[in-house]
């Protein structure tokens, strides 16, 4: 593990692709970073997703060199499986309390050789694959995580130290405990991202309860090349689906479930997992049931075209509700807007929700911003100064002020880092001593 | 690993298992269902390639805990696809595994 200083000029929360180039875009300006992620492995949302639109550009192929920058950069300390307990304001400048959680595995002696997972005899969901896939209870994240270190999950571990045998750094470590950090920052970025609308926040679309009604996480994950099946197929027994259905809207623009708002992104990904969808699948039935298409960025509507030219079905209906027929095929009660409301029952033997995006963090008392009503960090100025929080010196980017895209994003990101050095060089808070581009 | 080593990791682990409840009835039944599953799916396969249906069948199990250690299984190399069956795919022990 990187050691920790006592000091840094920012402290960026959080290290999706919005808290990764927040990092580096302060770093590459000359200034010490500490980047804190609670997940024991970097790379957020994104590093899971198969491929991005509209580009379908592979997602973790453009992840995992900002991963691998930010983790070998000089002037960036990563401190993963940490989470932020407390940022106290010193005016100029912060205290920041934090807790490391033991991974009951020496960081900096681990190889990642998976010699501790193989001979782990429990088996685990994995909550990187949405619980479709499995780990074992010491397992490495993932294929593409960074630290690739392991990591013990005292919940399944049954005691009986076959990893510590098997290790051959002999860094199993069941004595460690959580540690408490305190270091004293100048600018806080805050890029904590997102998590989806509760599968079971709409009862009436049977989520977390039907097993073929679908997570679209679990869906990127299924397409991916490194994910748990191979294949796009269904996972109550394993079939390749003829007929997927997905329902837009399905956790936004919700007032009934708390979620009044659009998640911006929902068509565009429904439409890119289509599309792939199609391209493995030739003659499998894809359709999207939507309120409208959102398709209002750039190269977005040319996309949305073309996956009607490849035979997407795109149909304007609500859906009402989704139950269960026999082989755990879905029937979809569906208002059918352009054919005069006709109400109708439609059979597919796969359904993923469009779930809408939640704010991945509620922090709480641990900072002293305030949250919008939405949930999500407020912003005072949202039309001039999307950047800012309500207290001067923390500073937000990505989903962590509202639903967005990758690159609205990294826009975002740079927009943070540059905010931060100016308030660095305006209050002189917490300078280390090697520092500044502008040489002041 | 020298003996030392050994007996040091042997009481971290004493007292890390204190620190964590200890092996609960729970975690018992969880391990051996675990366990057995995946000794079931393992017999069931030696007989011959089968599709997830068709081992749930035979096992009397739900179908969609059978795709989750076929799948499972698979990502830790015992067992390998092998040729579809409609619109299913045959799941094998690997050669080496049977």
């Amino acid at each position: 593990m990187a050691q920790i200083k006592d000091q840094y000029d920012g402290l960026v929360i959080g290290s999706g692709i919005a808290g990764m180039q927040a990092a580096l875009d302060l770093a590459g300006q000359g200034f010490q970073v500490l980047l804190v992620e609670r997940q024991p492995s970097m790379g957020g949302v994104m590093v899971g997703l198969n491929k991005v639109f509209p580009t379908l550009d592979c997602s973790s192929c453009i992840c995992t060199p900002r991963m691998a920058e930010v983790a070998h950069h000089e002037r960036i300390t990563l401190l993963t499986y940490t989470e932020v307990q407390r940022v106290a304001p010193l005016d100029p400048g912060f205290r920041v309390t934090l807790l490391k959680k033991p991974r009951y595995v020496i960081e900096e002696d681990c190889i990642g050789c998976s010699l501790c997972e193989l001979a782990c005899d429990v088996f685990v969901p994995h909550e990187f694959e949405y619980g479709l896939g499995a780990r074992r209870a010491i397992y490495i994240p993932h294929s593409n995580a960074i630290p690739q270190v392991a990591v013990l999950d005292p919940e399944h571990c049954v005691f009986d130290g076959n990893c510590a045998k098997a290790c051959p750094k002999d860094c199993i470590d069941f004595a460690q405990l959580p540690e408490e950090y305190t270091v004293e920052v100048g600018a806080v970025i805050v890029a904590s991202g997102l998590q989806l609308t509760p599968m079971d926040a709409k009862g009436e679309y049977g989520g977390g309860k039907l097993v073929n009604v679908m997570n679209p996480l679990a869906m990127e994950r299924i397409q991916s090349s490194n994910g748990p099946y191979g294949h796009v197929l269904r996972p109550s027994d394993g079939k390749i689906p003829k007929s997927v259905a997905y329902v837009q809207c399905a956790g936004s623009r919700d007032a009934s479930i708390g979620v009044p708002y659009c998640s911006r992104v929902c068509c565009m990904y429904a439409l890119k997992q289509a599309v792939l969808i199609k391209h493995e699948l030739h003659d499998t039935d894809v359709t999207i049931y939507h309120m409208d298409i959102r398709a209002f960025g750039k190269g977005y509507e040319h996309f949305y075209r073309r996956a009607v030219a490849e035979g997407v079905r795109v149909v304007k209906a609500k859906v009402a509700k989704i139950t269960e027929a026999e082989d755990r095929d879905l029937i979809l009660r569906v208002e059918l807007i352009d054919e005069g409301s006709r109400v109708a029952d439609i059979r597919h033997d796969l359904v993923v929700l469009s779930q809408g995006l939640i704010p991945g963090w509620h922090s709480g008392a641990a900072l002293p911003t305030k949250e919008a009503r939405d949930g999500f960090f407020e912003v005072p100025e949202l039309a001039t100064q999307p950047a800012r929080t309500t207290v001067d010196g923390i500073f937000v980017a990505g989903v962590a002020t509202g639903p967005k895209d990758i690159p609205d994003s990294i826009v975002e990101a740079g927009a943070a880092a540059m905010e931060a050095a100016m308030y660095l060089d305006r209050t002189r808070a917490g300078r280390t001593a090697e520092v500044s581009a502008t040489g002041a | 690993m020298s003996d030392t080593r050994r007996s040091e990791w042997r009481d971290a682990l004493r007292l890390f298992r204190e620190r964590m409840g200890g092996l609960t009835e729970a975690k018992k039944a969880y391990l051996k269902s675990d366990r057995d599953t995946r000794k079931a799916v393992r017999e069931a396969l030696k007989s011959g390639p089968k599709t997830v249906p068709e081992l749930a069948r035979q096992l009397d199990l739900p179908s969609e805990n059978v795709t989750w250690y076929v799948m499972a299984l698979r990502r830790y190399g015992e067992v390998v696809e092998a040729g579809r069956a409609g619109d299913y795919l045959r799941y094998a022990l690997k050669e080496s595994e049977r």
